[in-house]
């Protein structure tokens, strides 16, 4: 076997998969565009009024704050703050922000969650906590 | 000297140490719970207990990953009949007949029924795993590079041509996409870094964990949570422990969805769901009363739990016998046991050939705990059912960071999990199923390394792909399955049956 890589052939060289798995990607690509441009009153169209009518819609900011909270979550973790304090505020906030339960009840299972998450995986699994 | 599947005894003997048989009960029982709560599937249960497994000896940490497969799988019947929600995806048949008997007051002898037909369903499945795996196992060792390579696009086409099945083509690009996903990071041969775009931390590549997780657990979260409305459960049970004769009434369903169930489990990434709609679309088939199939038919209902239960057997038949998984929790275990240094395949057979009877043990222990928290407490397993999902998810969503942070404790597994996450859940929104990415994933590493070894071995000649006699089955049948969903070619092949056919006088 050559010793440097670009003595390789090319059909051993480390870009041969990848290439040809681009390929069937872009056939399958130009099927489904061929396809989609064959049915009848195809076109790429965005109508103003119903971009605004899903942004309105309840159930994509519902689906906008979870993402959100989720994304603070993760970029929360790991900058030194305890764990348990990260994951009870990011359960409080989500339950809150959805309306759950009364913010004794939401207060109670986030707090206890969070001690539970953490105890399990640090203590008994001796996983460190992000 | 071997015994055979009789071997099982032996191992179930050695099993049964109370220890072994505490996790197998709170494993069961987690994943019924799993099971029961929509948005959970088996998948997820069995990835988040993947991390929480991660520091035990290797058998305690299979036999709870195992049990919490069967247990959600028969858990998943629960939510089906009571909210006519299917609690994973392989039970959604049963919510056509099992919730319109809970609506009849019939909750509990639907329950009942559903828990029976899968623990005969998983014990079928069980008999089956320790029959074939040790001869596909010896035919997996005439396997090499040609047929390992086609046995991944085989997988890749299968999987996407089932688990889409009204537009396959999108099964296809996921499973080719997760082909491609696969490859990022330094590969095999020699150490080359691919798409790693100067990132130290995709030099590793996406680990299998961190992408189900995402794919499955946070794709379903934030589905879920866009949601406002949940249905009310049926709240009277009822007596739950079936009759006998009602039972042995559908031998034949019986049998017959146990047989689907195998066989569909046996084929790659395809899996529960899969199976058990075959199964009930057999049994409607072949019943003397298809007319009450959808409106409460006892034997829809047993046949849907019987084929998807069976499944779980016939899917680890291949991870165990070529590392291959047969649907999306048996990726994952098949994750869990590398994790454990159990190394499933071909030389699992030589090396280690009682391995396939302690699994059939352990699965045999599953069913059994399975049955019996099917069967008691149902009426406060139920209450489990009303906790408000926006409890819920937040929760499930710690568990999944957790979950895909203690594989490799490295925070860049939590940005691949959101990631993945999103673009789970923008596929499910496309209707692209997420099965074929996670089997791509898992076997683009066999598809590399195996196309380019077998290449250079042949100095660029690639006609051994197309001439081996396994090789050749293979393509055949890769090349049918593709042709079966393209128009033209079933136009094709219809005008050439009507040539054919003889023409009356």
């Amino acid at each position: 076997m050559p010793r440097h890589l670009q003595d390789w052939p090319a059909y051993a060289g480390p870009g041969m998969v990848t290439g040809l798995l681009g390929v069937v990607l872009l056939g399958m690509a130009a099927g489904l565009g061929v396809r989609a441009l064959r049915r009848p009153g195809a076109g790429v169209t965005l109508p103003l009024a119903d971009a605004r009518r899903y942004l309105a819609d309840p159930r994509t900011r519902r689906l906008a704050l979870m993402a959100g909270l989720s994304l603070a979550y993760l970029v929360s973790l790991g900058r030194g703050w305890p764990y348990q304090v990260t994951t009870g505020a990011f359960l409080i906030a989500a339950m809150l922000l959805f309306n759950a339960a009364r913010w004794w009840v939401v207060l109670l299972v986030s707090v206890a969650t969070a001690a539970v998450i953490a105890a399990v995986f640090n203590r008994l699994f001796l996983v460190p906590l992000p | 000297m071997s015994l055979g599947p009789l071997q099982i005894l032996g191992e179930l003997w050695a099993l049964a140490t109370p220890l072994m048989l505490f996790h197998a009960l709170w494993a069961t029982f987690v994943g019924t719970m799993v099971g029961m709560l929509p948005g959970l599937t088996a998948t997820m249960g069995i990835a988040l207990l993947t991390g929480l497994t991660f520091g035990m000896e290797p058998r305690y940490a299979i036999i709870i990953l195992l049990c919490t497969y069967v247990g959600a799988i028969t858990g998943g019947s629960r939510s089906a009949v009571l909210l006519n929600i299917p609690g994973t995806p392989a039970n959604a048949a049963a919510c056509l007949d099992g919730f319109p008997l809970s609506q009849r007051g019939l909750a509990g002898p639907a329950i009942g029924l559903s828990a029976t037909s899968s623990f005969i369903g998983t014990v079928f499945g069980i008999l089956c795993l320790a029959s074939f795996t040790p001869l596909l196992g010896r035919l997996a060792l005439q396997f090499q590079s040609w047929e390992y390579f086609w046995l991944a696009v085989f997988g890749i086409v299968v999987c996407g041509n089932l688990t889409a099945p009204t537009d396959p083509l999108k099964g296809w690009i996921a499973g080719f996409a997760g082909l491609l996903l696969s490859l990022v990071g330094q590969e095999n041969i020699a150490g080359y870094a691919r798409f790693t775009f100067g990132f130290d931390e995709m030099r590793g590549g996406f680990s299998l964990i961190p992408v189900l997780v995402g794919l499955y657990g946070m794709a379903e979260v934030l589905a879920v949570m866009r949601e406002q409305t949940l249905p009310e459960i049926a709240r009277q049970v009822g007596r739950v422990l079936p009759r006998f004769r009602e039972v042995l009434a559908h031998w034949k369903t019986t049998i017959r969805s146990g047989l689907v169930g195998v066989t569909v489990g046996v084929i790659p990434g395809v899996g529960e769901d899969v199976a058990s709609w075959v199964s009930y679309d057999l049994a409607k088939r072949a019943s003397k009363h298809p007319e009450e199939f959808g409106k409460g038919s006892r034997e829809g209902l047993l046949a849907a739990e019987t084929g998807d239960n069976a499944c779980i057997g016939g899917a680890i038949i291949p991870v165990l016998a070529l590392a291959v998984p047969g649907s999306a929790p048996a990726a994952v275990l098949l994750g869990a046991m590398w994790l454990h240094g159990v190394r499933p395949g071909p030389l699992l057979m030589i090396e280690f050939p009682s391995y396939v009877y302690e699994v059939s043990a352990m699965l045999i222990l599953a069913a059994c705990a399975s049955f019996f928290i099917s069967l008691v407490g149902v009426r406060w397993q139920v209450k489990v059912l009303a906790i408000p999902r926006p409890i819920m998810m937040p929760i499930v969503f710690t568990l999944c960071v957790i979950g895909a942070y203690a594989i490799n404790v490295r925070i860049f597994d939590l940005w691949v999990m959101f990631a993945f996450g999103l673009v789970g859940y923008a596929m499910r929104c496309y209707n692209y199923p997420a099965a074929p990415v996670v089997l791509g994933v898992i076997l683009g590493d066999l598809l590399d390394v195996n196309l380019r070894r077998a290449l250079i071995r042949t100095d660029g000649d690639i006609t051994p792909f197309f001439t081996r006699p396994i090789s050749v089955v293979l393509v055949a049948v890769t090349l049918v399955v593709i042709a079966s969903r393209v128009p033209a070619c079933r136009r094709a092949a219809a005008r050439l049956v009507r040539q054919l056919r003889p023409t009356p006088p």
